[in-house]
């Protein structure tokens, strides 16, 4: 009834063995220091994967480096025309970027399938991870990092510094909100469920940027909810992003039996808005922030962002 | 001389009824015995202790002296071969390569020679490229024979001659076939193989068997020779036929031929009983 | 006595391929060099290919623009080979463990999938991905591998223990069990994708489709003890296998020792399915389709039967990886999606063709 001794003891060592394999290349790289990998000496070929790194590449003035971008790089509009694009980036093949024979590959955050990022990084050609994190910290982060890697690091505090201006005003109008809106982020409807933005994500970051509080507190990411959550929430305005194809717009969406009952359906309050304006937490958030803050809370006063007057590209000098 | 194979004091159990209940049985070399009875008298699950499938539950089973049990299932092989009733073949195997797996692990000429002289004697020279299960139901029989066939002469190359265990081998076949695969197993028997069968037939048993064995619910109730055994009383008893036995006048040996139903009700008890396992 | 001229008509005689059977070197010669062609062929193939005459330098045996040749190293040698490796392995395992599993069930519709080790696979890997992040200590992500392998191994164990009683292995249990694990399963991995998140359910899927993108040397390596392990054991249980068609009882008669057989067999074929599960995901009927067509081709022995499943189930695996890396370029279509869109059609062809024909 029992295996035999001598086969179970076989597979257990082979076991191991895999483990030893698997695990070998991970422990040197951490003997080596750090998983972000080296800085490349040459950044002359860039592959920017990820809209917002794709942004601030352009913004720091290195579109001339890039040979490729990924599908979410929609700003600038030039991007995807001119260049290469190596597919989504949660879907990316390890053929379809190293084949592009890259100098330097910047990739945000939460890119992937895992198996392919563990290939691309493996590979040795330069791969910097840029960390996604959804404060204006976290922009000025990314800007910091893509700089250094890229060896234009003046630029990068140049960039970064315009847009601390930008994050300050926004914060001092943020200092005249008196009642903070609750806002609910709509990804999607998947059948009759609502698919929702929780906590930790960065529709919540935005609304936060935007003095507003997210409605749906109970768990982080996206998720499906019920009706009931919907109801309970009490959002007093729905978000969304833009979509060519079946765009929500305000009667489908307070249509809908749950959130024809929501505070929101009263005001009529839905808001689309451009997927990576939006949610990128790049240079452009901050003026995305106040555009959103404005709509939700109509009582502020209009502000204007510094880099609305004065671009960024002063600082390619 | 030590008995090629002996059973004492075998019992099978199913839960609590006995499919044998204390046999005790030696068979010598060179003998060809027909295990005969009712359905569901134990003669298959007796050949299946024989054959080493089944560990009975009491009692020793030995062949050549050692413990049946005690043999590893290679070294069975060269002593023993038996043809089932029926084999299946699941896959579409060419009847020589079936033949062929008689011969263990022998290939090449050896094995090509063994396989093409159990073709032969089995009268399917001409089928050898054919699929297994394309052919009739008594030429898939005839073909698994000619396996045993060369399982059997490849154990006596090592061993010497061995046992043929048959369970109702006749069964698929016609009349011609019947007669031609008791002729090979006679011609077995010619050369020292020890045969034990279990026949239906109790015509096909007289005419086949140094010795005939009864049983009847589990137990041996006769022993011996085809005259000795086949008597009227025996046939009423265990059988519950009432009949009358013949005899041919060339050579004297009997043949069976019932006349009808016995009608005691001890009979049909005992047959109900012994239809139920 | 019956002649050849009377044979019955609606009786078959070995197919035309018959004469092939009979020179088992002669097929593994030309698989192997199939085998070699196709690999070849398969490195130079890609969304940034090879042309052959640059193969060399790339592996480091000429000359050539010093540009190119960094780039072509780089993909040859840290993409494809790699890959190659790792799909000619996986192939052969699960080919092979589907032509063991068929010789064991005598059953030319027995998968590997049947005995649980994908079930267990699917949901080790799936629990790894969903809680790995939710526990206190994050599970390297390397380790998901080892995971899916002693969640396949697992439950096949689970499965055998079911159906095995007083050193008896009944294989109608063995079945109905694997379709109880594999209902288990499903219903654990429904609720892990149920509390998983946007990029967690991605990761699942991804995994669940087979893919042989992540394949690394690490991986190569992790799994090449597996087709060695096959080897060694192929010779020990051929003629078992064989026997065994006649049925249990017939096979214990001939000389194998069937439950030992039946456990070493069943072992062999969830480490198999286990290590390529691990690697590569779930990917279907290689196991199904390649034994049952090579068995149409070079006869039911296994002696033949199971060094050609290896072979031809690296060519075909090499050769659905490299559709897969470019039917979509730069994307990678998941190769399980591949090997089902190709096998199962096929299936229904030869299954349509041997209606006529008798027994299956």
């Amino acid at each position: 009834m029992t295996m035999r001794r001598g086969t179970s003891f076989v597979l257990c060592i082979t076991a191991l063995l895999m483990v030893v394999a698997l695990m070998a290349p991970a422990a040197a790289g951490a003997a080596q220091g750090g998983a972000n990998g080296h800085l490349a000496r040459d950044t002359s070929r860039i592959v920017s994967i990820g809209g917002a790194v794709t942004e601030i590449l352009y913004a720091l003035g290195l579109e001339q480096r890039i040979v490729a971008v990924d599908a979410t790089s929609h700003y600038p509009p030039q991007a995807l025309r001119e260049k290469r694009s190596v597919g989504y980036f949660r879907a990316l093949s390890p053929e379809g970027v190293l084949g592009l024979n890259p100098s330097l590959i910047l990739a945000i955050e939460g890119a992937g399938p895992k198996q392919a990022m563990t290939v691309i990084e493996a590979a040795g050609a330069g791969f910097v991870s840029v960390p996604d994190r959804f404060t204006g910290e976290g922009i000025i982060e990314k800007i910091r990092v893509i700089a250094a890697a890229a060896g234009v690091e003046q630029r990068g505090e140049c960039l970064a510094k315009a847009v601390s201006a930008d994050l300050d005003t926004l914060a001092r109008l943020r200092a005249t909100i008196s009642e903070p809106t609750r806002a609910l982020f709509l990804l999607s409807f998947v059948g009759e469920r609502a698919q929702v933005a929780g906590r930790a994500t960065a529709a919540e970051g935005i609304m936060r940027l935007a003095g507003a509080v997210n409605a749906i507190t109970e768990f982080e990411g996206y998720k499906p909810v019920s009706d009931e959550a919907i109801i309970a929430a009490q959002p007093q305005a729905v978000l969304a992003m833009q979509r060519e194809a079946n765009p929500l717009d305000a009667r489908t969406v307070f249509a809908h039996q749950a959130f024809a009952l929501t505070p929101a359906a009263k005001r009529q309050a839905f808001m689309a808005m451009n997927g990576l304006y939006l949610l990128g937490f790049g240079p452009r958030t901050a003026l995305a922030a106040r555009d959103l803050a404005t709509a939700l809370h109509p009582t502020v006063p209009k502000t204007v962002i510094p880099s609305e007057r004065t671009p960024p590209e002063r600082c390619l000098g | 001389m030590t008995p090629a194979i002996e059973a004492s004091g075998i019992t099978v159990r199913i839960g609590t009824k006995a499919l044998i209940d204390d046999v005790t049985l030696a068979i010598a070399p060179g003998e060809t015995v027909a295990l005969v009875g009712p359905n569901g008298a134990g003669k298959s699950t007796l050949l299946r202790v024989l054959a080493g499938e089944i560990a009975p539950r009491t009692g020793t089973a030995t062949l050549r002296g050692r413990a049946l049990q005690s043999y590893p299932p290679q070294a069975l092989a060269l002593h023993r071969a038996v043809l089932s009733q029926h084999t299946t073949v699941a896959f579409p195997f060419t009847v020589a390569d079936v033949v062929r797996m008689g011969a263990g692990s022998a290939r090449g000429g050896k094995a090509d020679a063994l396989v093409a002289a159990a073709l032969a004697e089995v009268d399917l020279a001409a089928f050898d490229e054919r699929i297994i299960t394309t052919l009739s139901g008594g030429e898939q029989q005839r073909a698994h024979f000619a396996r045993i066939l060369v399982q059997l002469a490849y154990g006596e190359a090592v061993h010497g001659p061995g046992l043929l265990l048959l369970d109702e081998p006749t069964a698929s076949l016609d009349l011609r076939h019947q007669l031609d695969l008791l002729e090979a197993t006679r011609r077995c028997r010619a050369r020292g193989v020890t045969i034990v069968a279990v026949l239906h037939d109790l015509n096909l048993a007289a005419l086949f068997a140094d010795r005939i064995v009864v049983l009847d619910r589990g137990r041996i109730v006769a022993d011996g020779s085809p005259r000795d055994i086949l008597t009227d009383a025996m046939l009423e008893q265990v059988f519950g036929v009432a009949s009358a036995i013949g005899r041919v006048p060339a050579d004297g040996a009997p043949f069976v031929l019932p006349h009808a139903m016995a009608r005691t009700q001890r009979h049909a008890a005992a047959r109900t009983v012994t239809a139920l396992s | 006595m019956t002649t050849a001229a009377d044979a019955p008509v609606v009786g078959r005689r070995a197919g035309g391929w018959a004469r092939i059977r009979h020179q088992p070197v002669l097929v593994i010669a030309v698989l192997l060099a199939v085998l070699v062609v196709v690999a070849i062929g398969a490195a130079t193939v890609g969304a940034a290919g090879i042309p052959l005459h640059r193969l060399l330098a790339a592996a480091g045996l000429g000359a050539g623009e010093p540009d190119l040749i960094a780039r072509d190293r780089l993909v040859l040698w840290s993409i494809r080979l790699p890959r190659i490796a790792v799909a000619a392995m996986v192939g052969a395992l699960l080919a092979a463990a589907g032509a063991i599993m068929q010789g064991l069930f005598r059953n030319p519709l027995a998968d590997p999938a049947l005995v649980g080790v994908s079930s267990g696979g699917a949901l080790a890997a799936t629990t790894t991905i969903v809680m790995g992040d939710r526990l206190g200590w994050p599970l390297p992500f390397e380790l998901l591998p080892v995971a899916a392998f002693l969640g396949a191994l697992a439950a096949t164990t689970a499965l055998y223990r079911i159906a095995t009683r007083e050193s008896r292995t009944s294989a109608a249990i063995f079945l109905l069990g694997g379709l109880a694990i594999a209902a288990l399963a499903n219903a654990g991995i429904g609720l892990l994708i149920f509390i998983a998140d946007d990029r967690q359910l991605r990761d699942v899927t991804f995994w669940m489709l087979g893919s042989l993108s992540g394949a690394t040397w690490p991986k190569a390596i992790a799994i090449a003890p597996f087709p060695a392990l096959l080897l060694i054991a192929m010779p020990l249980i051929v003629r078992g296998l064989d026997l065994l068609v006649l049925g249990e009882s017939e096979a214990f008669h001939m000389g194998v020792e069937v439950e030992k057989l039946k456990r070493r067999s069943i072992m062999l074929v969830s480490a198999m399915t286990g290590a390529a599960v691990a690697v590569a995901g779930v990917i279907g009927f290689v196991g199904i389709v390649l034994p049952h067509l090579l068995r149409l081709m070079v006869g039911p022995g296994h002696r033949l039967l199971l060094p050609a499943s290896v072979f031809l189930g690296a060519i075909l695996m090499i050769g659905a990886d490299t559709g897969a890396r470019v039917l979509a370029a730069p994307a990678e279509v998941p190769i399980g999606i591949l090997t089902a869109a190709i096998g199962a059609p096929f299936f229904l062809a030869i299954l349509l063709r041997q209606r006529s024909i008798a027994s299956l």
